[in-house]
């Protein structure tokens, strides 16, 4: 039970990175303030918890990385979408709208 | 990644593991460097944003450890590759048994050639075998 539940978290987790990176590249924080932006502050994540992600994604070959300035001249490592991972994200995205549908449908069963 | 890319940051890894972790970490203090950034600027004192920075990032060292593990993973999917190996030896036993079956069946060397490629076809039989019933695991 526990495991299965991880699992959904950690494929959603995976699934708002590459939402966060669909819209420009960004560094692991900038990853974390853009899901917080476009969620309207209602899914906080533990930071710490985004960086296996994002390495898993790079891993997968899903995001590439390279280091650059950030925006206070400092060194920062930032991530972008490669077009597997803009395909991934498009498959997650289905994948999650019929799930949730599916649920929707049986909670609303009578 | 390409292939070859990450095959070549694959062998990075192993041979710099504390090159990566260097870099694992630097990228983990820029984050805690800018949320305490934030902290202050919402009006926490510096002590105050660190420690909040901190906790909200998370356990430090075994997010970091995890990520050095992530970077030195094998880049390659393994049943992938198990497939890709059983379909190579199935072609070579293939040839093997072409060539063997009109070479003249009374000389060594075709006997030899013929107990090879049995025992290529063997080899291709036992590996695909084995990748399946790990794909049922």
């Amino acid at each position: 039970m526990a495991k299965s539940k991880a699992g959904l978290l950690q494929g959603t987790l995976d699934m708002l990175i590459l939402k966060a990176l669909s819209l420009g590249a960004l560094h692991g924080y900038g990853i974390g303030q853009r899901i917080a932006q476009i969620s309207g502050d209602e899914l906080k994540i533990e930071e710490g918890s985004l960086y296996p992600g994002l390495y898993r994604l790079e891993h997968r070959g899903w995001v590439q990385s390279e280091w650059d300035t950030s925006e206070n001249n400092q060194r920062a490592k930032f991530y972008k979408l490669t077009r597997s991972g803009r395909k991934q994200l498009i498959l997650e995205e289905r994948n999650w709208e019929r799930l949730a549908g599916a649920t929707m449908k049986a909670l609303r069963a009578s | 990644m390409s292939r070859v890319k990450a095959t070549v940051d694959f062998i990075h890894a192993w041979q710099h593991p504390d090159e990566i972790a260097d870099e694992v970490e630097a990228e983990l203090r820029f984050h805690v460097q800018m949320r305490t950034q934030a902290n202050i600027e919402e009006g926490m004192t510096p002590d105050e944003a660190q420690l909040a920075a901190k906790l909200s990032f998370g356990d430090f060292d075994r997010i970091k450890v995890s990520c050095c593990e992530i970077k030195r993973g094998f880049p390659f999917d393994l049943k992938a590759l198990r497939m890709g190996l059983c379909i190579a030896i199935a072609c070579v036993a293939g040839g093997f048994s072409l060539v063997a079956v009109n070479l003249p069946h009374h000389s060594l060397f075709g006997v030899v050639w013929q107990l090879s490629a049995i025992a290529i076809l063997m080899c291709s039989f036992l590996i695909g075998r084995r990748n399946n019933s790990r794909r049922h695991d």
